[in-house]
């Protein structure tokens, strides 16, 4: 569950990203968001994972209080939220299989759990024949699977997802979709910023919009809604 | 939160590698490190000798004095006496004339025959010990004045003289020390961000899929603590051998000898090793202080 109570963000530089912002997001919910470059969406995502902290305002994240949230405990609350970027933030040295299991090596999990967990995510993102690839010798939207499975191996309850098609083309950005959906089966909330007007018309899901720092619309089953 | 051994391992390897990632750097910073400890070592190793060297020679405790011949055989009780009263002497020795040329020969040997045919160029004289080795310039002047007194020498008193050359000696080192030791910092502290900066893709990978501070400075730590070690071996080596060597040729010379090697060396080793790791831990920890604010 995500939850955001009159949430304000100013950069130090003077700009107000983020102007009374109050959201809900229920566990399981799968919504998209989306608005013009520069409207807030990136920082609305960002409070999130508390890439960014709010000047003002409430945000709980599974059952985090993200604001309050002291330095010591960022890294266990980001052990729940899985996040995803447009350019994957693979690390090109490492094969796919040592990028998943980067992720539990870092938290200081068993080998065991490691070989296990790498092998269930393989599995669910449909890459297990390319485990022992390096990034380069993969298609972008392969590349992009990689990195969600990286974002799932911490069985995370929510996934973040920046523009996660923003790089594919068509076919690839629908399999990425479909791959977020049946993550979002198993009970993973995922909220996913974007500009891919085909998507979120073609598979309707709640759409929130962004404007000017503000929600501008807040639709179940919602379109697009933009020309652009 | 308890680290796994596993987990320490793992940063001894990273750490290890990153060493290589930016060779020239670590190159020059583990150079500046070990100058300076060797600049420190060495001076450590001529204190510690000059230091003994003023506490073995007894010499330094004692001056002569040389009687004027006009001073008749049956007064010299009279003025030994009197050196005696003057304050912080402790003991006065007589040595005539005729002794004086005893141990002149004695010490010429074969050559002896040089000063024979000049009859006894001596003086007699008093050897005067004193209980405070600072003291000698001062009480050999007051000595100087006594009536029936043509000269003193205290050729000993090289050794207080060393001891004020040495003091500046150490004092103009210790400020060059601490130039050198900030630089080696500096170069660590250095080298180690430029690691942090070419890694910082992986450094925000980790950051967001949840590792721990304490985990991401593991192999930065371990990095620039090996650069203050290696820096701290190289010179002990050097330094140890040299001083195998050096105190072997001096060993040549008799009158001189310098302590033995364990027991200068050990020390001055572990010094330098502590140094070196003080400056590696200090160096990286600063480094990484701003950094890894991502």
């Amino acid at each position: 569950m995500i939850e955001m109570q009159d949430v304000w963000k100013e950069y130090e530089n003077g700009v107000t990203a983020l102007s009374g912002v109050s959201v809900r997001i229920p566990q399981g919910s799968f919504v998209y968001v989306v608005g013009p470059s520069g409207a807030g969406k990136s920082t609305f995502i960002k409070l999130m994972y508390r890439q960014e902290r709010p000047t003002k305002g409430h945000i709980f994240v599974g059952g985090f209080n993200i604001e309050r949230l002291r330095e010591s405990q960022i890294p266990i609350m980001r052990r729940h939220v899985g996040v995803v970027f447009q350019d994957y933030k693979l690390l090109q040295q490492l094969t796919v299989a040592e990028n998943i299991a980067f992720a539990l090596e870092v938290i200081e999990a068993s080998r065991r759990t490691i070989q296990k967990r790498v092998q269930e995510v393989l599995e669910l993102v449909g890459l297990e024949d390319k485990r022992n690839m390096l990034p380069r010798e993969l298609s972008g939207g392969e590349q992009q699977r990689v990195a969600i499975a990286r974002a799932l191996v911490n069985k995370p309850k929510v996934v973040v997802a920046d523009e996660p098609t923003g790089n594919l083309d068509p076919d690839n950005s629908w399999a990425i979709l479909k791959l977020l959906e049946r993550v979002n089966d198993r009970g993973t909330t995922i909220v996913m910023a974007t500009h891919n007007r085909e998507l979120v018309n073609a598979c309707k899901k709640r759409v929130i919009a962004i404007e000017n720092g503000r929600i501008s619309r807040d639709e179940e089953r919602g379109d697009y809604g933009y020309e652009d | 939160m308890a680290m796994k051994i596993r987990t320490i391992g793992r940063h001894g390897r990273e750490g290890f590698k990153n060493l290589f990632r930016n060779g020239w750097m670590t190159f020059a910073a583990i150079s500046a490190v070990a100058v300076t400890l060797l600049i420190l070592g060495a001076s450590l190793v001529l204190s510690v000798n000059i230091q003994s060297m003023s506490l073995n020679i007894e010499n330094q405790l004692q001056f002569n004095a040389y009687v004027s011949d006009r001073v008749p055989n049956k007064e010299l009780p009279k003025l030994a006496h009197e050196l005696r009263s003057i304050h912080g002497v402790r003991t006065v020795t007589f040595i005539s004339k005729a002794e004086g040329l005893k141990r002149m020969k004695q010490i010429l040997q074969s050559n002896s025959d040089l000063i024979n045919g000049l009859g006894n160029p001596l003086p007699n004289e008093f050897v005067l010990q004193v209980n405070n080795p600072h003291q000698i310039p001062q009480i050999a002047n007051e000595v100087k004045h006594v009536r029936g007194i043509e000269k003193v020498q205290y050729g000993a008193s090289v050794v207080p003289k060393l001891l004020s050359v040495m003091t500046i000696v150490r004092d103009t080192a210790i400020i060059f020390i601490a130039g050198l030791i900030v630089m080696g910092m500096f170069l660590i502290s250095n080298t180690v961000k430029i690691t942090i900066f070419t890694r910082r893709r992986e450094i925000e990978i980790m950051k967001l899929v949840g590792a721990t501070d304490g985990f991401i400075r593991g192999p930065f730590f371990v990095e620039g603590t090996l650069m203050g070690i290696f820096g701290a071996l190289i010179p002990s080596v050097l330094l140890y051998e040299g001083y195998r060597w050096i105190r072997h040729q001096v060993a040549l010379f008799p009158p001189f000898s310098l302590l033995p090697t364990p027991y200068v060396m050990d020390r001055v080793v572990l010094v330098l090793l502590a140094c070196g790791l003080f400056i590696g831990v200090w160096g990286s920890l600063v480094s990484m202080r701003k950094f890894l604010r991502v």
